[in-house]
């Protein structure tokens, strides 16, 4: 690790007199949680030179003007869940949102809730379920923050019957790059928080963009998100200990199936009448490495089912199906849909014991628990693509997946599982989106070039075939190549972050 | 002994994913009470939580960071209560606590490391045998006429330092369970502190002394079970013994005994206590009570562990036992706090804390005592005089309503002995 960069005295004071001493830091020991190296990626980020804890918009909106008068870069952060590392520029400072953690508003009436940053899917999620309500929720672990996952991501299990996340995210407040508050939406005319759009312009599209808050464009420090009538236990049923749980739902209302299919196109085909039958809370194409990782606990009982070779046998070309009924009847009707569509296009059930681990744990469908278990084999784990397009372009950038992926396999470099990719349609499949994911091994000598060698030719497959299935990073020399598949978006996000934050110090990236 | 580059994979493998904070998504019950670690929820840093200590001894490990002012008293700010381990492991194969622990053993090494109330207890703890530097011959006062003791018995009643010094009435009480229940045992004249203050601190050495000590004594007794009421001495006999030699005894908790004294009929609670009731699990008799079973091997591709290890999750803690025998109470109702079994909230006693950072750990038992309070029950039933203690001086502090009782009070009183 390089030197730590500290911030110039007099900034350190301004800071301090914002937030008191109890909530700034710069010591090397409370700092070597923010500089540590991602297992999934081997990168070590530079170290911060501080890190400060906001309570309040107005502490936030005065940090924000502090860093503009001095030149000082910073970013936000919540829980540091998020894949893209917290500090990408030595001598940064870290804001912490920890402390602005309230959930404002739980509207029941007009269904959205208020939030702050650090409020926890764990929180939000209970909190919405006893009053009949949920929220799309993104299979990003419970405590990741619901409000950084909005900003920045959002694809999950459940989108058949909901949408991605950004798409639930209305009024919010802001602080922007250069330390005015904001406020979004029907919040800007005192109309409350329930539409992200006022007349004119959607300032939601104008920040937030598909690709979320890589652009760095300020702090949000309060959103107001949708939230949908849910069909299941207000309070959980949770049974055993750690990490041994089982969350059954109501077998009445909530079933769970998995089909195999003959070929990855009725796989397609299936998935597509689903939706025009607007059948199933989720319907997904998913990885089945993952699923043997996330439904073993330690690595050895990986180790032990990935080698019977039951999921390679039953999962490749699969279809999981979540029902979600009020009423036994409106089940059964979903039911008779499904089987129908099923046999149309050749499916049977896969091996009993698959599809009872996911009538085990529930808990897959609305908040999976045991998310981090995909980092167990070592930490050794990536996405690329996770791009969103029509259901059908999704299976055609799929079929190209093996020209770049199977050396990697052959070569040992990655675990071995063809059509290790999930396709999760959206709003009952008027769009899908795509995500590879890999394990890799990070005992290998070579292994922090793997991640990266994976995207980098995922990109190029891309580009060769003009598929829309990557969503873009803040990466300059990745935006100026993929730009032009998507209208060349770099020029105006280029634009946008010019504009508002002309001082270059929100999330500035790594230069 | 293990080392702090044991755990050189944990360090590596964490990815600051934050589950060390928070409480286990299947037992999500709303805003309140969602955090599991104390001084996370105390401080709000990363560095003061699972992960920040990790990544801490990470850079000590590789001479990234020196043992600047603040280290120390950082490190020793931890309870050791294991949540962020038992949360950990709930998904990855780590060893949190584990690291934590060597860490603390490694600050000792350097000569950094513990703080000044530690070592006073240790000289006690060499002195006298127990941590509060009373007179040694005085460990057995608590014992009073008419307990029916059996010199041959192969079972011993381990009463532990705090119970013998500062809560006798818990040791009363257990034997006078034991005598009721028909079960013979010996109270060793010559049990010294099990170590717990001293492992936990990271003087592993004099705690190596410790239970080489106590093992003897218990072989020369021909002593096969351990009988205690102190979550601190059973975590310890069970967590930390097994690191010095196999243990020749085994290890159970008066909770247990009761529990299988009244499903053999031989305890009949007949007292009716009306009395509302929330159950607070110490770290050491739940979560962090299995059986430590040493591994050597390597850790291959894929964190593949060879040979298998057996893992620590916390699944099989002691928390069905002490419910068990509440709810058989006549009239007594038991409520759950949010944060129960292994995802207990700590109640600040453990780890050194209370010597040395006694604001802290009022403050923790504070929390802890809020959300009894959050339930309605009127009193917090534990089984371990530490809990007691830090309870009782929150309680006192706060001038609250709320009552405290162990465990073998209550199970006394519906005994009507
Ligand atoms: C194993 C794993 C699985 C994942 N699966 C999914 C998934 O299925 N779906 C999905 O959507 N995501 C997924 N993610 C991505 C990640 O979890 C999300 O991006 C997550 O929501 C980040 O939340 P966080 O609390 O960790 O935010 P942080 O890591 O604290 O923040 C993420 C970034 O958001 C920005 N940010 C945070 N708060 C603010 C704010 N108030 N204002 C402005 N910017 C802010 C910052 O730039 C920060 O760097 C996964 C990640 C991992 C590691
Ligand atoms: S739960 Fe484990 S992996 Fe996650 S941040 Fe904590 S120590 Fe690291
Ligand atoms: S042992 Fe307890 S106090 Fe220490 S870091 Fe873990 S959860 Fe926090």
């Amino acid at each position: 690790m390089e030197k730590v960069m500290s911030l110039p005295k007099e900034v350190y004071q301004a800071l301090l007199k914002v937030v008191g001493p109890e909530n700034i830091a710069d010591r090397p020991h409370i700092l070597a949680a923010l500089r540590h190296t991602n297992p999934q990626s081997g990168r070590q980020p530079p170290s911060p030179a501080a890190v400060i804890m906001p309570g309040s918009v107005e502490e936030v909106r005065e940090i924000v003007r502090i860093c503009n008068r001095h030149g000082v870069r910073y970013n936000a952060v919540v829980s540091m869940f998020g894949m893209g590392g917290v500090v990408s520029q030595p001598g940064m400072l870290v804001i912490s949102l920890r402390r602005m953690n309230r959930i404002i508003e739980i509207n029941e009436f007009d269904r959205y809730a208020v939030i702050e940053p650090a409020v926890r899917q764990v929180q939000l999620k209970a909190e919405v379920f006893k009053r009949g309500l949920t929220y799309p929720t993104a299979s990003a672990g419970p405590s990741c923050s619901v409000l950084a996952n909005f900003l920045t991501s959002g694809d999950h299990h459940t989108q058949q019957s909901s949408s991605r996340c950004s798409r639930y995210l209305l009024g919010y407040e802001w602080v922007t790059p250069t330390g005015e508050i904001v406020r979004v939406g029907s919040l800007a005319h005192g109309a409350g928080w329930f539409c992200p759009d006022g007349p004119g312009p959607s300032l939601r599209g104008l920040v937030r963009g598909y690709g979320g808050w890589g652009g760095g464009l300020g702090i949000v420090t309060r959103i107001a998100i949708g939230l949908d009538d849910w069909k299941g236990p207000r309070v959980l049923t949770t049974q055993g200990h750690s990490p041994d749980y089982k969350i059954p739902f109501p077998p009445d209302c909530h079933r769970v199936f998995i089909f195999k299919f003959p070929t990855l196109e009725k796989v397609r085909d299936a998935m597509t009448e689903m939706g025009k039958a607007e059948i199933g809370q989720a319907v997904l194409k998913f990885f089945y490495a993952t699923e043997a990782v996330l439904f073993t606990v330690s690595a050895n009982d990986f180790r032990d089912l990935w080698n019977s070779g039951l999921y390679q046998r039953e999962l490749p070309r699969a279809l999981w199906v979540y029902l979600a009924a009020w009423t036994p009847e409106e089940l059964a009707y979903e039911e008779r849909v499904m089987r129908d569509i099923v046999e149309e296009f050749g499916g049977e059930p896969v091996d009993a014991s698959i599809t009872r681990k996911y009538e085990e744990n529930m808990d897959f469908f609305i908040l999976v628990s045991f998310l981090q278990r995909v980092l167990k084999l070592g930490g050794g784990w990536s996405p690329t693509k996770l791009g969103a397009d029509s259901i059908h372009h999704m299976f055609e950038v799929a079929a190209a997946i093996p020209e770049f992926f199977y050396d990697f396999i052959e070569k040992g470099r990655i675990l071995d599982a063809p059509h290790n990719f999930q396709v999760i349609p959206m709003e009952y499949g008027h769009a899908a989106h795509i995500e590879l994911l890999f394990f890799f091994d990070n005992q290998r000598p070579d292994w922090q070039q793997i991640p990266a060698e994976v995207m980098q030719k995922s990109m190029e497959s891309d580009i060769r075939h003009g598929f829309h299935a990557a969503t873009p990073p803040r990466v300059k020399a990745v935006m100026e190549r993929l730009g032009p598949l998507y209208s060349n978006f770099q020029v105006w996000t280029n634009k946008i972050k010019e504009t508002f934050d002309p001082n270059n110090v929100s999330n500035p990236g790594p230069g | 002994m293990d080392k702090l580059t044991d755990y050189r994979y944990t360090m590596k493998s964490c990815n600051s994913c934050g589950q060390c904070r928070f409480i286990l998504g299947p037992m999500m019950k709303g805003w309140e009470y969602a955090e599991i670690c104390p001084i996370h929820l105390r401080y709000r840093w990363d560095a003061c939580s699972g992960q920040g200590l990790i990544n801490i001894a990470q850079e000590l490990l590789d001479g990234e960071l020196d043992y600047e002012d603040g280290l120390i008293e950082h490190i020793y700010t931890c309870t050791t209560c294991g949540a962020c381990d038992i949360n950990c492991k709930s998904v990855r194969d780590m060893e949190v606590m584990d690291t934590i622990l060597a860490l603390r053993a490694r600050c000792v090494e350097d000569g950094r490391g513990p703080l000044p109330p530690h070592q006073e207890q240790a000289r006690y703890i060499e002195a006298h045998h127990n941590i509060f530097g009373e007179p040694h011959e005085e460990r057995s006062d608590w014992l009073q006429e008419g307990i029916k003791l059996s010199e041959k018995a192969d079972v011993a009643y381990f009463a532990g330092c705090a119970t013998a010094y500062k809560h006798p009435d818990i040791a009363r009480n257990t034997v006078r369970i034991l005598n009721a229940g028909g079960l013979d045992f010996q109270v060793l004249h010559d049990e010294y502190c099990c170590g717990a203050p001293l492992w936990r601190t990271g003087q592993v050495e004099a705690a190596r002394k410790l239970a080489e000590h106590n093992t003897e004594v218990f072989r020369e007794n021909g002593i096969r079970t351990v009988v205690t009421a102190c979550a601190e001495c059973y975590g310890t006999f069970r967590g930390f013994y097994p690191r010095i030699a196999p243990p020749d005894f085994e290890v159970v908790h008066i909770s247990e005994v009761v529990q299988r004294m009244l499903r053999a009929d031989r305890l009949k609670l007949k007292g009716k206590l009306d009395i509302k009731v929330t159950y607070h699990d110490p770290c050491l008799l739940g979560r962090l009570s299995e059986p430590y079973v040493p591994w050597h091997g390597e850790i291959k591709s894929f964190g593949y562990h060879e040979p298998p290890k057996t893992w620590r999750r916390g699944t099989h803690g002691v928390y069905e036992s002490p419910r068990e025998v509440l709810k058989a109470i006549p009239g007594l109702e038991l409520v759950e706090m949010t944060r129960h079994a292994e995802n207990a909230f700590c109640c600040g006693g453990g780890g050194g804390v209370p010597a040395a950072f006694p604001d802290f750990a009022l403050w923790t038992a504070a929390e802890r005592l809020d959300e009894a309070k959050s339930t309605g029950a009127n009193a917090v039933v534990s089984a371990c005089p530490w809990c007691e203690s830090a309870f009782q001086n929150a309680i006192d502090a706060d001038k609250s309503t709320l009552q405290y009782h162990d465990f073998t009070g209550l199970v006394v009183r519906a005994l009507e002995l």
